[in-house]
């Protein structure tokens, strides 16, 4: 498919992590932006002014661009199976952010076109390119836990809400955020989904998940749960995942049969990040998603077959749905106001 | 002025029946149409400091119908704004709930008819969209928090919750004059109660300082907030317009707990917090935002 050294990518969708891929993008070793799509002018505008040559209002554009290889698709996740079929049968090659889709069927049906239209099909989980969390796998591998037992992992932020820090303004929350028919879920699609690629990288499939899911802020969808997990390997995990924060904490803790050991993705601080974003355009924090968007590119290149992979994407939502069909305490205690 | 210790969350309405009592405030017999204005800031719910508790709100709707009738009408209001919208702010802090529970009305401002009032504040004249159903109330009653903020107001409590009510989302467009604004609005708008909601007050963090005030003047209820944060009041600007425009006294009389017990506690602003947020401002200013990932 891709035959050249520089891998030409389009952008689709400049939302939050659309403008993230757009700068990471502008900066990889064998691949440029040659174009974007959203239905924001403002964005577009952006985009020129960053450097993309060609911008298109409508991704359908986009995709009927001959010279583009590969597409990133940073759209809402109710556009995902749409967009991704759309740009399969165009031949584009596939880097779908997380979670892979609103629910299982969709899921299977993307990996499907991807299979028959037989592009490459990775999905967006920093997580899995965080040299933290990669140690770990290593720790795993080489036996310095043992077999781990039991696993906890916690991830918890304001999720789409933006968080209260001193001289900043809040930032509005895309409509689609609050209509659980347009995201497939809430914290736990949304972070969970992240948790248990992880957890499932590390310790084979799930074969049993439950859930305790939470209703703080009286949507329609959970803004937080609580997941007990049992996987292939038959270590038993714990995962946290809420919106609740106004902060960040991301954090696995395992516990071997020979030792244990905990590893933490944390913010830089402003100083630092400040001094990076200047100097090499992404920060220590963010290192992960230029990373996997720079594997992504050199998949292409090196013609090889990129992880995470849509299966993988697939095998996550399974759980996730395995995990919303066996809530616990299934009735929402609502009635936190007396 | 009243002070009152919140002791427990079972004894909100005895807390604010006898703040009330203190400052012989008595709700008129011929009650109909009370209009009640919690602040709301985004998405951030009563422990962050930053909204006032919808249990305080509660209280308060109980206390009202137990000194006057059942049947008053009462209504909750709030205006969308450019980073929150009514529709999941009344939900997801837990005031659908409320309403539900109480039998009161969720009222957003900026779906409401307006009429146009024209005022004054200071040198500046404003144009200032007011919604009927604060015109048409018979009590307005203000449920602000006590809130440090940027510069240049440096302060929110009573005064600025009633700018909040500028029915437009974009009030941004006040910002260059918004002292003045916040004064022309408490002009358009008077608000004939403040209760305080000072439970959780926020500073360079949330901290729970457990205690209320209320005062018919909101001019005063500020000036007590300004000290309580450990600011010379006649270092906000717009608090010393309010009260050159007449909207009440930097001066007051204290009654009930003393004021200074609460400022000791209160979490004051440090440099580093100051520092960012001036840095964040000269980053915008030159136009540095996108590079930093800050737009």
């Amino acid at each position: 498919m891709v035959s050249v050294k520089s891998v030409r990518l389009g952008i689709i969708g400049l939302g939050y992590v659309g403008q993230i891929h757009l700068r990471h993008g502008l900066r990889l070793a064998n691949a440029e932006i040659a174009a974007v799509a959203d239905i924001s002018a403002k964005a577009l505008n952006k985009a020129k002014k960053a450097g993309v040559k060609t911008v298109f209002k409508s991704y359908e554009d986009l995709l009927r661009n001959p010279s583009i290889d590969a597409v990133v698709v940073a759209l809402p996740t109710h556009l995902h199976l749409q967009c991704a079929t759309q740009a399969a049968e165009a031949k584009k090659d596939i880097f779908l952010e997380k979670p892979i889709a609103r629910n299982v069927q969709e899921a299977s049906e993307i990996v499907s076109a991807a299979r028959k239209n037989s592009i490459r099909l990775m999905i967006g989980y920093p997580l899995r390119f965080n040299e933290e969390f990669r140690s770990l796998k290593r720790k795993i591998y080489d036996g310095s836990l043992g077999d781990v037992e039991i696993a906890q992992a916690a991830f918890i932020s304001s999720g789409p809400f933006f968080h209260r820090a001193e001289g900043y303004a809040p930032v509005p929350v895309p409509e689609w955020w609050f209509n659980k028919q347009l995201t497939g879920g809430g914290a736990l699609i949304d972070l969970g989904s992240h948790v248990i690629n992880l957890l499932q990288w590390y310790f084979g499939e799930i074969t049993s998940i439950k859930s305790c899911l939470g209703y703080r802020f009286n949507l329609d969808f959970e803004d937080s749960a609580i997941c007990v997990a049992k996987f292939k390997s038959g270590t038993r995990a714990v995962m946290n995942v809420g919106w609740f924060l106004q902060g960040y904490q991301l954090k696995v803790e395992m516990h071997g049969t020979v030792g244990q050991a905990t590893r933490e993705h944390k913010p830089g601080s402003p100083f630092k990040t400040a001094v990076q974003m200047l100097t090499r355009g992404y920060s220590d924090f963010h290192k992960p998603h230029f990373d996997e968007l720079q594997y992504f590119a050199d998949c292409l290149t090196n013609d090889t077959n990129p992880s995470p992979s849509g299966e993988e994407g697939l095998r996550d939502l399974k759980a996730i749905s395995m995990a919303y069909e066996n809530e616990m305490f299934p009735k929402p205690e609502r009635e936190r106001i007396e | 002025m009243s002070f009152v210790k919140l002791e427990s969350q079972n004894q909100l309405r005895e807390a604010i029946l006898n703040s009330l009592d203190l400052i012989y405030f008595n709700f008129p017999r011929t009650l109909e149409n009370v209009v009640i204005k919690p602040n709301m800031c985004y998405y951030w719910d009563y422990s962050t400091g930053q909204t006032t508790d919808p249990r305080f709100v509660g209280a308060l709707i109980d206390a009202i119908r137990s000194k006057t009738s059942p049947d008053v009408k009462i209504s909750i209001v709030e205006s969308d704004a450019s980073a929150m919208r009514c529709k999941y702010v009344f939900r997801m802090l837990g005031y659908e709930q409320l309403a539900k529970n109480h039998n009161v009305r969720l009222v957003n401002l900026s779906e409401d008819f307006l009429e146009t009032v024209q005022v004054k504040a200071g040198k500046q004249s404003f144009k200032l969209p007011v919604a009927k159903t604060i015109l048409q109330a018979d009590l307005k009653i203000n449920m602000p928090k006590i809130k440090y903020t940027m510069d240049p107001i440096k302060l929110t409590c009573a005064l600025k919750n009633i700018f909040g009510c500028i029915p437009f989302p974009r009030k941004s467009r006040y910002h260059p004059r918004l002292g003045e604004a916040i004064v022309a609005a408490n002009k358009a708008m008077r608000f004939d109660l403040c209760v305080v909601d000072g439970n959780i007050v926020s500073g360079i963090q949330p901290r729970r300082l457990g205690f209320m005030m209320s005062s018919r003047d909101p001019v005063a209820i500020d000036a007590a907030a300004a000290k309580i944060a450990g600011l010379n009041p006649r270092s906000i600007k717009y608090l010393q317009l309010a009260q050159q425009e007449g909207l009440g006294t930097t001066h007051y009389v204290e009654k009930g707990l003393p004021l200074n017990c609460f400022g000791k506690r209160y979490p004051r602003k440090n440099l580093q917090k100051k520092f960012m947020g001036t840095a964040y401002k000269v980053v915008l200013r030159l136009k540095l935002g996108q590079k930093l990932g800050l737009e």
